[in-house]
């Protein structure tokens, strides 16, 4: 089975950065470094998780993220962000995301995560 | 053959120059994240790498960040980190004290060898297992050496260098110079964090003095405000006088102003309060002595003098007001030296005290008292002027007597006695 990654920063360097990463671990990765960009990619490239980051030009991650759940509710969602305040990531988890992760991280612990949002969906939950 | 040697030679440089140019920029650059710059891209640029990194300890985070990088495969600055349990971290914290400096470093080329050999033998270890992480993290940031930075056997920061564009190894001469640089780099960074808190400590620190200082001046506020009722008490005890405090400051400031006593600053406020508790002492006189009806007998006199160094003496923890102290001390002495408690004479009397010692007397002399009935303003005038450079000091009567006539003068109702007195 194919794994598929959105990756979405409004940093390119983060984007490629990320894309090289799971890459090297057999995902196929889109990137994209807007909301509007995103909710294109996720009806168009089909992803099983995407990692959002919060702060961005226009349409910010948050809603963005009500938009992706909205639309494709089994889209697994893992926030990316710097920002890091009890009301954002309440209202992030509030809106459905699966998961926060703040920047910087740990490689390992995303590499993880992303591994745990894929079996979960084999698993049909 | 000579002409590639040549250019071979021109393109080494001198490490121990570069070393002392590094240990003069961090003297220089206050701000480390400057140098941790200057020596990624140098580093860069000298050594033609795919990409350079540091990795520095952030103590708040309790984890590693990556503070640079630079190259075509530069990492992404705040993106990624290192745990304290991050196997590499692990390694070089672990090993830093077994391997000698000359072996402290890491090749990834190193790593899968002593891989192979692992697997070469089955061992299947927590080692093993370590440097299996460590490869797969080493891979992960296209990282081909680690060079490790310490401070005091603390891992501050980490030196990751990429792979060489042109494909050739580095020389043990070469990672020496990384292995300096990276000391370099922790030791900016510590002396940075260091200074950095020196100066949050600082202002702690004056935070807290303005705190104290401030609660200070309060406490002395409040114990003014008591002195000043204790005062205005000491009077309430001869009632036909009630406003004896007030009225003397008026005076003795009315008089200062016509002295042309320069009152800026806490001049005023000083003459104000000393005019205001000159007899602030009084209040330790027994009742029987200084509301007597009637003349003193020569042992109550003596009770009766002591009031000026009580005065004194409730003062003494108005630190503010040591001034105040030794104005009030002397508002008894007389101008001929015939005063007490010290028997001082002329200038050796503060000026605040002479004057003083003129306003309170005549104030005394119109008011009513317990033991007679107030007396005439011509009678009090009359009585000033006579005691003029015996008991007072004559520039004071006069500077007085001319700011009394200017204020009657207002009033309409000038008494003869003050007629020779030019008001200008």
């Amino acid at each position: 089975m194919t794994k598929k990654l959105l990756i979405v920063d409004d940093e390119a360097e983060i984007c490629e950065f990320l894309k090289s990463f799971f890459e090297d671990r057999d995902f196929k990765v889109a990137t994209a470094h807007n909301g509007a960009a995103a909710l294109e990619q996720v009806a168009r490239f089909e992803p099983e998780v995407v990692l959002l980051d919060i702060q961005m030009p226009g349409m910010d991650g948050l809603q963005t993220l009500k938009k992706i759940k909205d639309n494709h509710p089994k889209v697994k969602v893992i926030m990316v962000t710097a920002v890091e305040t009890q009301e954002k990531i309440e209202e992030a988890m509030r809106l459905g995301a699966d998961n926060y992760i703040t920047k910087p991280l740990s490689l390992e612990y995303l590499e993880k995560d992303v591994q745990d949002k894929i079996d979960l969906l084999a698993k049909g939950t | 053959m000579p002409k590639n040697a040549d250019l071979l030679t021109a393109r080494k440089f001198d490490y121990q120059e570069v070393l002392r140019d590094v240990a003069r920029s961090m003297v220089r650059l206050k701000r480390p994240d400057r140098l941790v710059k200057l020596i990624t891209r140098f580093i860069d640029r000298q050594f033609g790498l795919s990409h350079t990194a540091l990795l520095v300890l952030d103590p708040k985070k309790e984890c590693y960040v990556f503070v640079n990088s630079k190259g075509s495969k530069r990492l992404p600055m705040g993106l990624v980190k290192f745990d304290t349990n991050h196997p590499i971290v692990q390694w070089f914290s672990g090993s830093q004290k077994k391997l000698p400096i000359q072996k402290d470093y890491l090749f990834l080329s190193d790593v899968k060898k002593m891989l192979s050999r692992a697997e070469f033998r089955m061992a299947s270890n927590s080692k093993g297992d370590q440097l299996l992480a460590i490869q797969r993290s080493m891979q992960n940031l296209k990282v081909e050496l680690l060079v490790p930075g310490y401070f005091k056997d603390t891992l501050v920061g980490l030196l990751m260098l990429g792979r060489r564009v042109n494909g050739r190894c580095f020389t043990t001469q070469e990672v020496t110079f990384f292995q300096t640089l990276a000391h370099d780099c922790s030791m900016a960074v510590k002396t940075a964090e260091h200074n950095q808190n020196l100066i949050e400590q600082n202002r702690e620190l004056e935070r807290r003095l303005q705190e104290i200082e401030r609660m200070r001046s309060k406490e002395q506020k409040t114990y003014y405000e008591i002195m000043r009722s204790l005062a205005e008490e000491v009077h309430a005890k001869e009632p036909y006088i009630f406003g004896h405090v007030s009225e003397v400051e008026r005076l003795g400031m009315m008089t200062a102003r016509e002295m042309g006593i320069d009152l800026s600053g806490n001049t005023k406020d000083l003459l104000s309060a000393a005019l205001i508790l000159h007899d602030v002492g009084k209040i330790g006189i027994p009742d029987n002595i200084l509301c007597k009806p009637g003349q003193l007998t020569q042992e109550e006199w003596r009770v009766m003098k002591t009031h000026v160094e009580k005065g004194a003496r409730i003062l003494e923890p108005l630190t503010d007001f040591k001034r105040v102290r030794e104005i009030i001390m002397a508002h008894h002495e007389q101008f001929d030296g015939t005063g007490y408690p010290r028997g001082l004479k002329g200038d050796e009397i503060s000026i605040e005290a002479r004057i003083i010692a003129v306003v309170d007397s005549f104030h005394a002399i119109v008011s009513s008292r317990c033991y007679r009935e107030g007396r005439s303003l011509d009678l009090a005038i009359q009585e000033v002027r006579n005691c003029s450079g015996t008991q007072f000091d004559p520039v004071v009567v006069d500077a007085f007597l001319r700011a009394l006539k200017k204020e009657l003068l207002k009033k309409g109702e000038v008494p003869g006695v003050l007629k020779e007195y030019s008001v200008s």
